[in-house]
């Protein structure tokens, strides 16, 4: 039996604008999603903002209720034993929010203790044990408003370990983070899964989900349109190469003419400071350099490199070069 | 000429602009419970235990007293969100950057709250006409309609004052109620003044509401315009002394905040 | 919410009051509810009831403390489902797995036992500053009273939480909804004032109960069958309104759920 099961899950929000002339608008955030996770396994959700990761995390949280589908978490049923599936999974969402700022870290591991109906004699030694495995030691008797955003995020971990559950959703969770602090929790997920927790982990940054991920689906646009192994996935651009062009200050009707260019499969720019680095994805490799460097007459041009392609180039292909 | 028509304009923004600021996030059901329902139900309980305290004899008192209390809604509350407004917008040291004549700055954010102010107190006596039959065949209506203004003013000028306070204090809210709720006991809605220790006295005289109140009551029950102007006066005097001494305070303020380099901390 | 899970969740429930007293402790609006509001009633009271019989120092004192109850339930329990939802800490909340109401009880638990310090203070108020020398006619009983009005507070209280996360609109009548219960619930005049269709709607409301008990045994108003019978009213409706706010959480969250409305973000 697998773990976590989605059968077509749907979900929309209604959303109202106006004060005199109310106008009720739908959003369709999940369209239609389907996967199976099973036991131990981690599965990485990976999409750009706004791709209904959030909102799918959400429902398998028993936060949101469906609008379509079936969702069964150890064979349960989302909407009807919300509170016993409650008892079995855990979350965190991304960034600083939902912890009491003006308690010390252990009061509010004992506040959520309380609330997971766990012993007090029990929470005694789970919260100086928890504390050590984030890497709160020592720290827990201060209020959180004083920690940064890394030790609140590992407070959150140590929050949804408190009940040992052995399901996990990790929504974005290294959102934030500084690159020594992103690692660090890239870490404790590390050893969440050693413990054989299955984890659901969306993230939007690619190398997160292919050095964690057991399996990833790509998500775009409320649909999944890619669902394999990292190393699987990486394959549908095996045979591409990726042009990486320094530009400064580029017009975004160049980056189309470039687009429209037959031998490109896909191009996406990445900010850098003041300049705009171009992805451009093609089969022609080196050799299509002189045809881009021809449609770029007149921009300014800076460092020009070619390389293989990565899964971050996968998933640009599959949401079709927007991010 | 032109510098008339420039601050009349400024003047005229700043009230119209701190007003819709005010309100814009209101709908109508949000006025309604906040200038007609919250102020009757006030009255409602404050006239009741006068009732009870004077065995239904006096009725009139309370009604009276606590439906001109209202207008320290507008004027404690409203003006005060307006000042402090740009505080919670950053839009401070904006304001302080600009060469816009302090005054009609200053003076403009309280100006629509007279008329707001001067509103609910209409609507709070006529709910004291309706449920306690207030009666005003007696009363001079264009003299009781001065003190209403009168009153409204000059306590929109103790709101400008603390208004800048809550430029400078951390916890507007908790000032703004705790002056509300002491006016209740000095401005003499609730409490024939004369039952207070001497010290309690001054304090009430040195208050905005206090003439007011006592003015409308003896107009209510049938004095003339003139036997209640000492009142009036003195009413709007202590009113423009609040606001002045807002004004110098805003003032202070803009300058400590541009020697200190502390505007976005303002 | 049922009896049986307030003895299930009992230490839930201490820990959440803990946690909320901690929480709120320099939190400058809750010093003007529990006590510049209720002393300022108090002298207010003290002022305009004098004369009003023999007893009315400690009638003034237990009712102005009644006042600091509803108001600090009304809007600090009000106001802090709220303040869950823009912390994002609500859907930790609402996650767990134990009823929703389990921890508004202990929440409001919190705000009641802090707010009986304005029956605390108004009584030093009155003692030390006007002087009055006061008597507890019936203090064992009063204390009773005391206890049974928490429960019947918390209860009472259960059902406003809901319907302000519910219907948002609904908060902008919260100004406008403390007063009706002073009035309603008799807390400084006898409710006797009021037009007589008021009364059914007072005889519902678990805290006219509990100030109807609290004054008669703190005054010497009411002999021992007329407080028990207030101490039955009080229990009867505070079960009624546990009940009810069971339901209406039910519906909230159900509703929360499909409205996505858990989160400000």
């Amino acid at each position: 039996m697998n773990t976590i099961s989605v059968k077509n899950l749907k979900r929309i929000y209604k959303t109202t604008t106006g004060v005199i002339r109310r106008k009720t608008k739908e959003v369709e955030a999940v369209k239609d999603i389907s996967f199976e996770i099973s036991k131990g396994e981690l599965f990485g959700l990976l999409g750009p903002n706004g791709a209904g990761k959030t909102t799918t995390t959400k429902v398998l949280t028993t936060l949101l209720i469906p609008n379509a589908g079936e969702v069964k978490i150890n064979g349960l049923d989302i909407v009807k034993d919300a509170n016993e599936i409650r008892k079995q999974i855990g979350f965190i969402f991304g960034g600083e929010r939902g912890l009491y700022w003006r308690l010390s870290g252990i009061d509010n591991l004992r506040y959520f203790a309380s609330l997971y109906h766990i012993e007090p004699e029990v929470s005694k030694k789970r919260i100086p044990y928890l504390l050590d495995l984030v890497g709160l030691k020592g720290r827990g008797d201060e209020r959180v408003e004083g920690y940064s955003r890394g030790m609140k995020q590992r407070l959150h971990v140590a929050r949804t370990l408190l009940h040992d559950p052995d399901i996990l959703f990790l929504d974005e969770p290294t959102i934030g983070l500084d690159p020594v602090g992103a690692r660090e929790f890239r870490e404790v997920i590390r050893d969440l899964q050693a413990e054989k927790k299955t984890i659901l982990l969306t993230t939007h940054y690619m190398f997160e989900a292919d050095s964690l991920s057991d399996r990833v689906a790509v998500i775009d646009d409320g649909i999944i349109v890619a669902l394999d192994t990292p190393s699987a996935l990486k394959k549908h651009v095996r045979d591409l190469s990726v042009v990486e062009i320094e530009t400064f200050g580029i017009a975004e009707i160049v980056v189309n003419k470039i687009r429209a260019l037959p031998f490109v499969d896909a191009v996406s720019t990445r900010e850098q400071d003041q300049r705009q680095v171009l992805l451009v994805q093609t089969e022609r490799g080196a050799e299509a350099v002189p045809d881009l460097m021809k449609s770029l007459e007149g921009q300014r041009v800076g460092r020009v490199t070619v390389r293989e392609p990565t899964l971050e180039d996968a998933y640009v292909r599959l949401v079709g070069g927007k991010s | 000429m032109r510098i008339i028509t420039n601050n009349l304009r400024l003047f005229w923004q700043g009230t119209l602009l701190s007003y819709i600021a005010l309100f814009v996030w209101l709908r109508p059901t949000t006025y309604i419970a906040s200038k007609v329902l919250m102020p009757l139900a006030q009255i409602l309980f404050f006239s009741f235990l006068g009732s009870y305290a004077s065995g239904g004899t006096n009725v009139d008192f309370y009604v009276i007293g606590n439906a001109i209390q209202i207008v320290a809604v507008s004027g404690i509350f409203g003006v005060t969100l307006s000042i402090g407004g740009d505080r919670w917008n950053g839009t401070l040291p904006y304001l302080f950057g600009t060469p816009a004549n302090r005054m009609m700055l200053f003076f403009g954010r309280a100006f629509m709250h007279i008329f707001d102010g001067a509103l609910g107190v209409v609507i709070a006596l006529g709910w004291g006409a309706l449920l306690f039959g207030l009666d005003f065949s007696q009363t001079d209506l264009f003299a009781l309609g001065i003190t209403i203004l009168v009153t409204t003013i000059s306590t929109c000028g103790l709101g400008l004052m603390m208004g800048c306070l809550s430029l400078i204090t951390a916890n507007v809210m908790f000032v703004n109620n705790t002056v509300y709720f002491l006016l209740l006991i000095f401005s003499g809605a609730n409490i024939v003044l004369e039952t207070f220790p001497n010290w309690m006295q001054i304090i009430s005289q040195m208050l905005p509401l206090t003439r007011g109140i006592a003015s409308a009551r003896l107009l209510i029950s049938g004095s003339s315009l003139a036997e209640v102007t000492p009142l009036v006066l003195g009413e709007l005097g202590i009113g423009i002394i609040y606001g002045w001494l807002g004004f110098y305070l805003f003032k202070w303020v803009e300058n400590q905040a541009k020697r200190k380099g502390t505007l976005d901390l303002v | 919410m049922s009896i049986k899970n307030l003895f299930r969740y009992w230490r839930t429930v201490i820990t959440v009051a803990e946690i909320t007293l901690r929480h709120q402790w320099n939190d400058s609006f809750i010093l003007f509810a529990v006590l510049i509001q209720p002393m300022v009633i108090a002298i207010l009271a003290l002022f305009m009831l004098r004369g009003t019989g023999d007893n009315y120092a400690m009638f003034v004192i237990v009712g102005s403390g009644l006042t600091g109850l509803w108001s600090s339930l009304l809007f600090i329990s009000g106001n802090s489902i709220n303040g869950e939802r823009w912390q994002g800490t609500l859907e930790a909340l609402v996650a767990a797995p134990l009823p929703f109401d389990v921890i508004i009880f202990g929440k409001n638990l919190a705000n009641v036992v802090q707010s009986l310090l304005s029956m605390t203070a108004s009584y030093l108020l009155a003692a030390l500053f006007f002087g009055y020398s006061l008597e507890m006619t019936l203090p064992l009983l009063f204390f009773s009273s005391v206890l049974l009005s928490i429960f019947a507070f918390i209860s009472f209280g259960l059902i406003i939480a809901p319907l302000f996360i519910m219907y948002r609109g609904i908060q902008q009548w919260q100004n406008a909804m403390e007063f009706p219960v002073y009035i309603l619930a008799g807390f400084l005049f006898p409710i006797a004032l009021l037009p007589g269709w008021t009364t059914p709607i007072s005889y519902i409301l678990p805290p006219y109960w509990a100030a109807r008990a609290l004054h008669e045994t703190s005054t010497g108003a009411g002999d021992l069958s007329t407080i028990i019978f207030a101490w039955g009213m009080m229990l009867l409706f505070s079960f009624i309104a546990l009940f009810v706010a069971s339901k209406l959480f039910k519906l909230m969250l159900y509703k929360a759920r499909v409205d996505a409305s858990l989160n400000t973000e």
